[in-house]
């Protein structure tokens, strides 16, 4: 963490949040500060409330107790959050671009800027061509990547991204990896990332939030959150990357 | 063999049999192996079309039925289709009509009949009520149905961008993501209205019905058979653009 990223205030803010079903709880004590182009990093085990956790930081669900705060967008043409699916849930009924207009509509945008906003983030993710293209003919990891320009075309401070890469082949899954450090010079967004592959994280973030501890009589909990102080290009090739690697590893290891 | 080659093959044999089985009819009645008054020569029926065309019978009974016809297949189409997605969308309708509907669905189009004539005389207003009763549940169902099936992501895509309102997601995932089961009930309405058109008009209302029972009463089953014919033509046609429509609308699918 920079010390830019120290002094500005945090563009979300959890604390003590209790998330669950009914009377059960599936996880609690989360506590997450998440300052401006941080990229924060969730794993565990499946089942331990991951993207339960990504959905009540966004609003989406109801936590059980305690609170999430995202400050309001700044501006009346962007949005404070958004979000990237597992799977791309692009609307087979909308051409590419208007799907990424989808959050666009409503704002204070006129026909020609929406469209011009629509345009920007599918060139940085390189689809700018297929633009009027319905999205059945694209292959599954060009769809993610318009999920991807969907989500980036409302300007968000927090974008929330759940296992984006998980249903994509190996080989997509590496390029879309690469992309999305590239993307990171390119956007303002700060970045929460469910992921189950470590090696995902540990390669795309800034600090990791290991998820786990959980046992028949009480629900999983952070069990360490641990910072990756290393450089964002090449990082495979990095010698600190096993070690943080082994690092992470090892809490989730110790989480059992 | 190629497809292309397969489906000549198929128009070529559907063809066979349509002008062997006219072919067969007609030999039956010259041979004396059917008699003449209980079905006319096919030969004799576009001369008897041409005639009733030059009357101007024709084009009158056709285009009153047409009128109870598309009079009632809007009602029913609308208010089935708004009946039908509002309960699915809307738990507290669902509820309050989940019984009433089971009453009432049993109950056939012609039933309500003797009501239509109370409530509105014998004239066009009674068919259209009638048509417009089968052509409701059908629809009613199908959106219904297609609206209950969709995707509930989709739903948490539009909470996620904003869109979370009920009209936003209405016209944004409902109603688009629905719109093949839709247009399959609307197709479908198509078809059930048309039946019951004749139906209706049987019991005295003017159109192509009570022309049919007109000349039955007559004998003159060369004029029944041009109005049968005209009954399966209109509908072929029908059922022809809509279907050209529901490709354009649909075009988004794989």
């Amino acid at each position: 963490m920079t010390a830019s990223q120290t002094t500005l205030p945090p563009v979300l803010r959890a604390r003590g949040l209790r998330l669950g079903f009914d009377a059960t709880s599936v996880l609690t004590g989360v506590d997450l500060d998440l300052h401006p182009r941080e990229f924060v990093a969730v794993v565990g085990a499946s089942g331990v409330g991951k993207s339960t956790l990504l959905r009540a930081l966004a609003g989406l669900l109801a936590p059980q107790g305690g609170t999430v705060e995202i400050p309001e967008g700044r501006a009346r043409d962007t949005r404070a959050w958004s979000m990237v699916f597992q799977s791309p849930r692009l609307f087979p009924w909308r051409r590419v671009r208007a799907n990424v207009e989808l959050g666009l509509e409503g704002l204070a945008l006129s026909r020609v800027e929406r469209r011009r906003r629509a345009l920007e983030p599918l060139a940085l993710v390189g689809l700018e061509e297929l633009a009027e293209r319905w999205p059945h003919t694209l292959s599954g990891g060009q769809q993610q990547r318009v999920g991807i320009a969907r989500a980036l075309a409302v300007r968000p401070q927090v974008l929330f991204m759940d296992e984006p890469f998980s249903a994509l082949d190996a080989i997509t899954r590496r390029r879309l990896q690469q992309e999305l450090v590239d993307l990171r010079r390119r956007t303002e967004a700060a970045i929460v990332f469910v992921t189950h592959d470590i090696e995902e994280a540990v390669l795309l973030a800034d600090r990791v939030m290991v998820l786990g501890g959980q046992t028949a009589a009480q629900p999983a909990g952070v069990v360490e959150t641990l910072d990756i102080p290393l450089p964002l290009d090449d990082r495979r090739d990095h010698p600190g990357f096993a070690d943080c690697l082994q690092a992470v590893e090892r809490h989730i290891g110790g989480a059992h | 063999m190629t497809s292309v080659q397969a489906r000549h093959r198929r128009s070529l044999l559907g063809a066979l049999g349509l002008t062997a089985f006219l072919l067969l009819w007609e030999l039956a009645l010259r041979s004396g192996l059917l008699p003449g008054s209980l079905v006319p020569l096919p030969s004799t029926i576009p001369g008897v079309l041409a005639a009733e065309v030059a009357d101007g019978i024709w084009f009158e009974v056709v285009m009153s039925s047409l009128t109870h016809y598309s009079v009632g297949l809007l009602l029913g189409s609308l208010l089935g289709i708004t009946v039908g997605v509002s309960a699915a969308l809307l738990p507290a309708v669902d509820a309050l009509h989940a019984w009433l509907a089971r009453l009432l669905r049993p109950i056939p189009p012609l039933a309500w009949i003797p009501f239509a004539i109370i409530w509105f005389g014998i004239n066009p207003t009674a068919a259209a009520f009638i048509i417009s009763i089968g052509v409701f549940w059908i629809n009613y169902f199908a959106s219904y149905s297609a609206v209950r099936s969709v995707d509930p992501g989709y739903d948490e895509v539009a909470r996620a961008f904003g869109q979370g309102g009920f009209l936003a997601r209405l016209a944004k995932v409902s109603l688009p993501a629905a719109a093949p089961g839709i247009l399959g009930g609307l197709r479908a309405g198509l078809g059930q209205g048309w039946m019951t058109v004749v139906a209706a008009e049987l019991f005295g209302i003017p159109g192509i019905g009570q022309r049919m029972m007109e000349a039955s009463s007559l004998l003159a089953t060369d004029i029944v058979v041009v109005y049968m014919l005209t009954i399966a033509g209109l509908y072929a046609a029908f059922d022809f653009l809509f279907m050209t429509l529901q490709r354009r609308l649909l075009r988004w699918q794989p």
